[in-house]
């Protein structure tokens, strides 16, 4: 049985996986995904993977650097990853056409640098089908 | 059944109208974001044959009133919801 001050706790945990389209700067969409993988994690279920493809890949650039009376979402991403071993993985091809790159792939592509903020990886599509294949539930939060 | 989510306002997208026309009974709609701007008369001409949540915060930071009809929520009870039903449909268009 769950704590019985935690009344949230009672159902069943169940595997979600998050698809995050949205940039951070662009629309709130980044934001509620934060909060939204906060919320599970409170109620004691656990994240497969989360899934940045589209925009959504800045969100694991390391060199954004928002003012500082918005919210920085990359440190709240990467305490939830450290706190929870997440796995944070940005799509590849959508992450080379916007800059977003590895050490490995700055190598690679001969880039003069590389943003990929620590606690994320880059990783292909098959990615995104296989945490689908294994999740109870997939949430996609929209550009 | 499948709870849907709708992020964007009926005053600029068609998220919401191509959202209930899949909408079939046992669904569930969730409005989030720009999405709350729906609960200033869009659902008076659309009604919903099924609940409708609304994340409270977004509609406070808007300003919005939550009709009677309309279940206030916060993020803990979204992720419930998301757990009561299958697929989760986002609408964001």
């Amino acid at each position: 049985m769950y704590p019985a001050t935690s009344d949230t706790r009672n159902q069943a945990a169940m595997n979600f996986t998050l698809a995050v389209y949205a940039a951070p700067h662009a629309s709130q969409s980044a934001a509620t995904a934060l909060r939204f993988a906060q919320a599970l994690l409170r109620q004691g279920h656990q994240l497969y993977r989360v899934f940045f493809y589209c925009d959504g890949v800045h969100n694991g650039s390391s060199l954004a650097t928002p003012p500082q009376d918005e919210t920085d979402l990359l440190p709240a991403w990467q305490s939830l990853q450290a706190e929870h071993g997440l796995d944070l993985v940005v799509c590849i091809a959508a992450a080379q056409r916007r800059g977003v790159l590895s050490e490995a792939e700055a190598k690679r592509l001969e880039r003069p640098a590389a943003n990929l903020a620590p606690g994320f990886e880059l990783a292909g599509l098959g990615q995104l089908a296989d945490a689908v294949a294994h999740s109870d539930r997939l949430v996609t939060f929209g550009s | 059944m499948s709870l849907h989510i709708v992020s964007k306002s009926p005053f600029s997208s068609t998220a919401l109208a191509d959202c209930l026309t899949s909408f079939i009974e046992g669904d569930a709609l969730v409005l989030i974001e720009d999405g709350v701007y729906a609960l200033s008369g869009a659902l008076k001409s659309q009604p919903v044959v099924g609940p409708v949540y609304c994340l409270a915060a977004d509609a406070q930071a808007r300003g919005l009133t939550i009709p009677a009809a309309v279940e206030a929520i916060d993020d803990d009870r979204w992720a419930s919801l998301c757990t009561e039903h299958n697929p989760i449909v986002s609408w964001f268009r």
